[in-house]
């Protein structure tokens, strides 16, 4: 088995990023998947862009266009 | 008249940070690489082109490696005539083949070097500078400026006036998400300009006597809310940074969080006499054609030029000033005086939770209360110390350039710890039988005011429920200019028994550090004090404790950071007391008890002085 590289973006470990932590994962192109050097997670493109996602859950006014910054 | 100034920074950074690590995986380190410098160059090209496109002004910010590019100089000389553009020098950038086979190291921090190492670099950087453009730059800048790293650069080149001195609240949580790895470490700093005393470039000068000489401005204009709490890196004026954040839309590539996050910041007008400012300096490394991370270099591109089509928007209805370092230095010096505050009511623009927090900034203290906890103190830095804090090789702080807390409810608990112990907040306790409510626990929102020469936060009331009895209290918060002071006072508007009374107890759990972990408390004093009357508790951590009836104040001296912080209070029947911590609690705590009924107002006032 081959070394480990980069995969054509450099996507980042999408269990990490939940608890601010920014880690770059690496691809096995074996295994047609990215893993996380620092915790658990592996899994291919489409489960990385799907947690990411789920990782957008905190942010509830992301979409949410403000034009009142104080408080009646 | 109202006034939001904008700085739009940009770099040729012939190395962009990040680039040649990211790009060049898997290859060996080359760092000039010629590729590497194209790319570089045609970053820093697009980033000016698209700033001018809308009609915004830059300043250009030389890195050494450019100043041995021809091109980079002439384009920048040609941008400087055209547009208006400020040639101004970065000590960021100074990894290039030059600079390494001089100093033979691959430390690129400015304030991490040696002070004899600071003085080599700035010279020749300030030199090369002047070989290439024949005079001596304005301002300058890098992720922080320590003082001494300041005050040289004054005194050997006086035309210095603008510095770009720090990143707001970029310390531990940036090292963090950074896999320890990333080492700026430097909390405690204002979150808007200032200008930096000769002691301590974090804490403002509070005279002319303590002027360095230079007006600072941050490294972009970060959230005052999401920062605190989460990875700096995310949440500021940099449109790659929210992207970085994952804080846009996958389908729309939109992000209207950059919108609001600018938004909120111009609306800080309104506490700060008509000012309000904004920075953006995205350095090369985050419009890599590589792309950064998830976002590919398409989605880079578009949020570098929906940014700066914001800011042109609002320049072309007249809402934005946008001005060189130079210019906003001149600017700067001309409406603030030493002691007026930087203030910012700030609500929660990402989260959706209502949260609000009031930042305060003087040259005295900064200071930070949050209404989700009922307008409790959460950050608390003792600025009137001035503390001399040496950063760099070859002193006791070779990387963390922070400003030591007195309170900070994210390294050390807050309201909430585990199991046992404190944490470090300033708040109330309620008692009435042998029930207590805690204010942190009464979520509020505030409102602000100026009467004369001091800033008023008062607090929507909350109502506290015993078992047998509620009432409404108000929070008033007062910062008079100068004072070194803040006064808190509690309002009962009504009880339910207007007969009743309850206990009002007004703490302070506080320590000192830079981290989240704990320093040696022995060395600190504890003290109650009325008239010559005097008693003493040495910090030995025995959990003791003392009180004094008709205390006048309760102190804590703090030798390690040269401060000493204490309270009074105007209740006729107070008492003081003090309370050491023990190993498992490292803590101090001030307070004062009184009785309390239906109507009455009760003062406490927080005094931050010195400690020679």
């Amino acid at each position: 088995m081959a070394q480990a590289g980069k995969g054509k973006l450099n996507y980042r470990c999408p269990s990490c990023f939940m608890r601010d932590l920014d880690m770059d994962m690496f691809y096995d192109k074996d295994k047609d998947e990215y893993y996380c050097i620092r915790c658990q997670y592996r899994g291919n493109e489409a489960d990385v862009l799907e947690k990411n996602e789920m990782a957008r859950f905190r942010y509830g006014a992301m979409a949410k266009r403000y034009t009142k910054f104080d408080f009646d | 008249m109202d006034k939001f100034i904008v700085n739009i920074i940009h770099r040729p950074e012939m190395v962009p940070e990040y680039a040649e690590k990211v790009t060049g995986h898997g290859k060996e380190e080359d760092i000039g690489r010629k590729a590497l410098l194209t790319e570089s160059l045609d970053i820093f090209k697009f980033q000016q082109e698209t700033a001018h496109k809308y009609g915004l002004k830059t300043t250009i910010q030389m890195t050494y490696a450019s100043l041995f590019n021809d091109e980079a100089v002439e384009l920048a000389k040609k941008d400087h005539e055209t547009y208006g553009d400020e040639i101004s020098l970065s000590l960021l950038g100074l990894p290039c083949k030059e600079f390494r086979e001089k100093y033979k190291t691959k430390d690129f921090c400015i304030w991490m070097f040696s002070m004899e190492d600071k003085k080599s670099i700035v010279d020749d950087v300030f030199e090369k500078f002047y070989e290439r453009f024949g005079f001596y730059p304005e301002s300058t800048g890098s992720y922080y400026m320590d003082a001494d790293l300041t005050n040289y650069i004054k005194e050997k080149y006086p035309s210095v006036k603008c510095e770009i001195a720090t990143c707001w609240e970029e310390g531990p949580k940036a090292y963090h998400t950074c896999n320890n790895s990333w080492y700026t470490f430097m909390d405690g700093g204002p979150w808007a300009p200032w200008i930096p005393s000769k002691q301590n470039t974090h804490a403002p000068a509070a005279n002319e006597a303590e002027d360095s000489g230079v007006v600072a401005i941050p490294h972009l204009s970060r959230d005052l809310l999401a920062c605190y709490d989460g990875n700096g890196s995310n949440f500021g004026t940099h449109p790659q940074n929210v992207l970085r954040g994952m804080i846009y839309d996958t389908k729309t590539w939109e992000f209207p969080y950059l919108y609001n996050l600018i938004d909120q910041y111009r609306d800080l007008e309104k506490y700060n006499n008509g000012y309000a400012y904004n920075m953006m300096f995205v350095g090369p490394g985050w419009l890599n054609k590589m792309g950064r991370w998830e976002q590919p270099y398409e989605l880079l591109k578009k949020s570098y030029e929906d940014g700066m089509a914001y800011y042109g928007k609002l320049k072309k209805e007249g809402k934005l000033t946008d001005m060189t370092m130079a210019e906003f230095a001149d600017y700067y010096r001309q409406k603030k005086t030493y002691t007026e505050p930087e203030c910012a009511l700030w609500r929660d623009i990402l989260y959706g939770s209502d949260k609000q927090l009031f930042w305060y900034c003087d040259p005295f203290m900064r200071v930070c209360v949050n209404m989700d906890q009922g307008g409790a103190i959460v950050d608390l830095r003792p600025y009137t110390a001035k503390l001399e804090w040496p950063v760099g090789i070859g002193t006791k702080h070779v990387t963390d350039a922070s400003y030591p807390f007195l309170i900070q409810e994210k390294y050390r608990a807050g309201y909430f710890t585990h199991y046992a112990g404190e944490g470090t907040v300033r708040s109330a306790k309620l008692k009435y039988n042998q029930e207590e409510v805690d204010l942190c626990l009464c979520r509020t929102k505030a409102h602000f005011s100026k009467e004369g020469d001091t800033r008023i936060l008062t607090l929507d009331p909350v109502d506290i429920e015993f078992q047998d009895l509620t009432l409404k209290l108000q929070t008033v918060i007062s910062f008079k200019e100068g004072s070194s002071e803040i006064k808190i006072q509690r309002k009962i508007f009504e009880m339910s028994n207007p007969d009743a009374e309850v206990e009002l107890n007004e703490y302070m759990v506080a320590c000192y550090g830079t981290t989240e972990y704990s320093e040696d408390m022995l060395g600190i004093t504890l003290s109650c004090k009325k008239g010559n009357e005097e008693e003493k508790l040495p910090y030995e951590y025995k959990c003791r404790e003392l009180e004094m009836s008709g205390a006048e104040q309760v102190i804590a001296t703090v030798p390690q950071i040269e401060t000493k912080v204490s309270m009074r209070s105007d209740a006729v029947n107070a008492v003081g007391y003090v309370k050491e911590g023990y190993a498992f609690s490292p803590m101090f705590t001030l307070g004062y008890t009184a009785r309390v009924k239906d109507k009455e107002v009760i003062g406490t006032w927080l005094k931050l002085e010195k400690a020679n």
